[in-house]
């Protein structure tokens, strides 16, 4: 008889520990009925949170083989067969504080979250007078996407930035919200959403992708730091080093179709912080990774240099 | 075999040692790379944060210039990959927003018509040109070297973008490395992101980053890191003496960039390839494996 192996991080009574249980294979099962059959069956005490069964609320989220989903979603016969194995290992989300075996504390999350007040506040045409508006179906489709979030924390789960440090950036969630609510038409006060944003780490998202890669609604919640910093910056929070970093960017690509890469630390940085890297500089030129008299030398455009610029001031003109 | 070259604005700088690697890898394999006259930064994922349409139309441009030609456009960088991937499906996908951006490309003579592939070195060493013609050509197997394959975030996710192969179980660059001799680790950071894109407004994690990255690429026993992108490539190599200080040690770790892995292999010297005069963290490590 075929045996699946879950190999399971467990946590209980301040120990962690790999706990191995076999169980046999059944066709079309998912990783959560799996769990389940082990408590069932072998050890009532194994500890896993699960709900709808159907992928809506978010509860049952693990890790399997390092790679967060929904258990209840997560096909065995799938995973198996991806892997080349029968054995899986099964742990609980990251970038959580575990509470026990497979769940996580969601409360200190959940205060993180309130931070960008993901909820509306509705313009007065919305709810009040004789004569109330509503949404058009294009302003609706804008942000609807957002809704689909249901809070698994898939995302920040295998999310690098919050991997590094947790302190000064958000759970790529909160940012999918507060997005949801700056797209929405309906909504009077998007610097609500923006702000806490923006002073809580927007722009140091490091791109991993981890979050678009891991959700199991499809969602893309880079594209909505994206999004937010786009409206941030609109709205003149500049005061940092990834707006510079990206308004350099854009500015060299204007002025001649190409990074100049010697400027770089001094557009981002700033001068005070630029000075204080002379030294790792001086090794950068040693390698000859830059040199500096490029900084005083005019770089030379690229050929078509006008038709990109008319071509980015009509894209330009369009956002407007 | 013939592709219209996208080198990417960091190989014209930082990571000149990687244009030099792919060309002389390139002309040895027989694959000619025509580069495109007047390409433009991609964006380098920065850009589309303050200016999505511009990020949009530039790229369009970019790919259109490789349609002119009528040949499929090969980069070397994950980034400008993703960059071009993620324009690409979003015009390819949406008529409205292709026609929107081909009413701008007319003003300057321009039209994106969709015929053209994104595709990356890796890639093309794997898919086009094959790993059996490859393993022929090599004149120097690196046996014995042991390298940390680390692929880099943009070269596998989203991987609706990117869709090469399995972004949470890839093998391309460990059968590229086996390829010519050498002996990937199966390193357990290879999915790993190295920080790069943040390295300015969040300094400190991202230097945990890159120091975790290259302290267990020594403690799981690899002579160097290996990566099919510059970027992680400067990330790794450049600020690897600050993140080392912020992770507490760890042996120094040469970080090749894939192209000058292959080159090696293929008998290209090292110092036509920048080695080890461009690299910050000596790669004699590596190279006393040719000899």
């Amino acid at each position: 008889m075929r045996q699946i192996t879950y190999h399971i991080h467990r946590y209980q009574q301040g120990r962690a520990f790999v706990q191995t249980f076999k169980f046999d294979y059944e066709a079309d099962r998912t990783i959560l009925w799996g769990l389940q059959k082990i408590k069932d069956t072998q050890d009532p005490t194994l500890t896993f949170l699960a709900a709808c069964r159907s992928a809506v609320c978010g509860a049952c989220s693990v890790r399997v083989n390092g790679e967060a989903m929904l258990g209840c979603e997560a096909k065995i016969d799938e995973l198996t067969e991806r892997y080349g194995t029968d054995e899986l290992t099964i742990a609980p989300i990251g970038n959580f504080r575990v509470i026990r075996d497979l769940v996580v504390d969601w409360e200190a999350k959940v205060d993180r979250l309130k931070l960008v007040a993901p909820w509306i506040f509705l313009k007065a045409e919305f709810n009040e007078g004789d004569k109330i508006v509503r949404q058009t179906p294009a302003d609706f489709k804008k942000f609807v996407a957002g809704t689909e979030c249901i809070l698994c924390g898939c995302c920040a789960s295998e999310c690098n930035k919050l991997t590094a440090r947790q302190d000064d950036f958000l759970e790529p969630y909160v940012f999918t919200k507060a997005n949801r609510f700056v797209l929405d038409s309906r909504d009077d006060a998007p610097m609500a959403h923006i702000q806490p944003a923006f002073d809580n780490g927007l722009w140091k998202c490091v791109h991993c992708m981890n979050c678009i890669s891991r959700c199991p609604k499809h969602l893309k919640p880079a594209v909505d730091i994206s999004n937010l910093r786009k409206e941030a910056t609109k709205a003149g929070l500049t005061n940092s080093k990834g707006v510079r970093h990206a308004v350099a960017f854009k500015d060299d690509l204007y002025k001649t179709g190409r990074l100049k890469e010697v400027s770089m630390s001094l557009k981002s940085d700033g001068v005070v912080d630029s000075a204080k890297q002379a030294f790792y500089a001086l090794r950068l030129w040693k390698h000859s990774k830059i040199n500096p008299f490029e900084l005083v030398v005019p770089q030379k455009p690229v050929n078509g240099i006008d038709g990109v610029r008319r071509l980015m001031k009509a894209a330009e003109e369009v956002s407007k | 075999m013939k592709y219209a070259f996208f080198p990417g604005c960091v190989l014209e700088s930082a990571a000149k040692e990687d244009y030099l690697a792919t060309v002389a890898v390139a002309k040895k394999l027989g694959i000619e790379l025509e580069e495109l006259d007047g390409w433009t930064c991609c964006g380098a994922s920065h850009v589309q944060d303050i200016a999505p349409e511009i990020t949009l139309a530039t790229n369009a441009r970019n790919i259109a210039l490789a349609e002119e030609k009528g040949l499929n456009l090969l980069t070397v960088c994950n980034t400008c990959t993703l960059m071009l991937r993620e324009a690409k499906n979003e015009l390819d996908k949406n008529e409205k927003e292709k026609n929107e951006v081909n009413k701008k490309l007319a003003q300057i003579g321009k039209q994106y018509r969709g015929t053209t592939d994104i595709t990356h070195f890796l890639w093309v060493l794997i898919r086009d040109y094959g790993l059996d013609k490859l393993k022929a050509k090599v004149v120097k197997p690196l046996t014995g070297l042991r390298v940390a394959e680390y692929y880099g975030c943009h070269i596998l996710r989203p991987q609706t973008e990117l869709g090469f192969e399995d972004y949470q179980m890839p093998t391309s660059l460990a059968e590229l490395i086996s390829a010519i001799g050498a002996t990937p680790i199966d390193f357990s950071r290879k999915l790993d992101c190295c920080g790069f894109h943040a390295v300015y407004p969040a300094h400190d994690s991202v230097m945990q980053m890159t120091g975790s990255i290259n302290k267990d690429a020594a403690t799981e026993g690899a002579d160097c890191v290996v990566t099919p992108c510059p970027l992680c490539q400067m990330q790794l190599d450049m600020f690897q003496k600050e993140a080392k200080e912020v992770v507490g040690g760890g042996k120094d770790m040469p970080i090749l960039h894939m192209s000058q892995l292959v080159g090696l292999a293929l008998g290209i010297s090292p110092d036509e390839m920048g080695m080890p005069k461009r690299h910050l963290t000596d790669t004699a490590a590596v190279t006393k494996f040719v000899g």
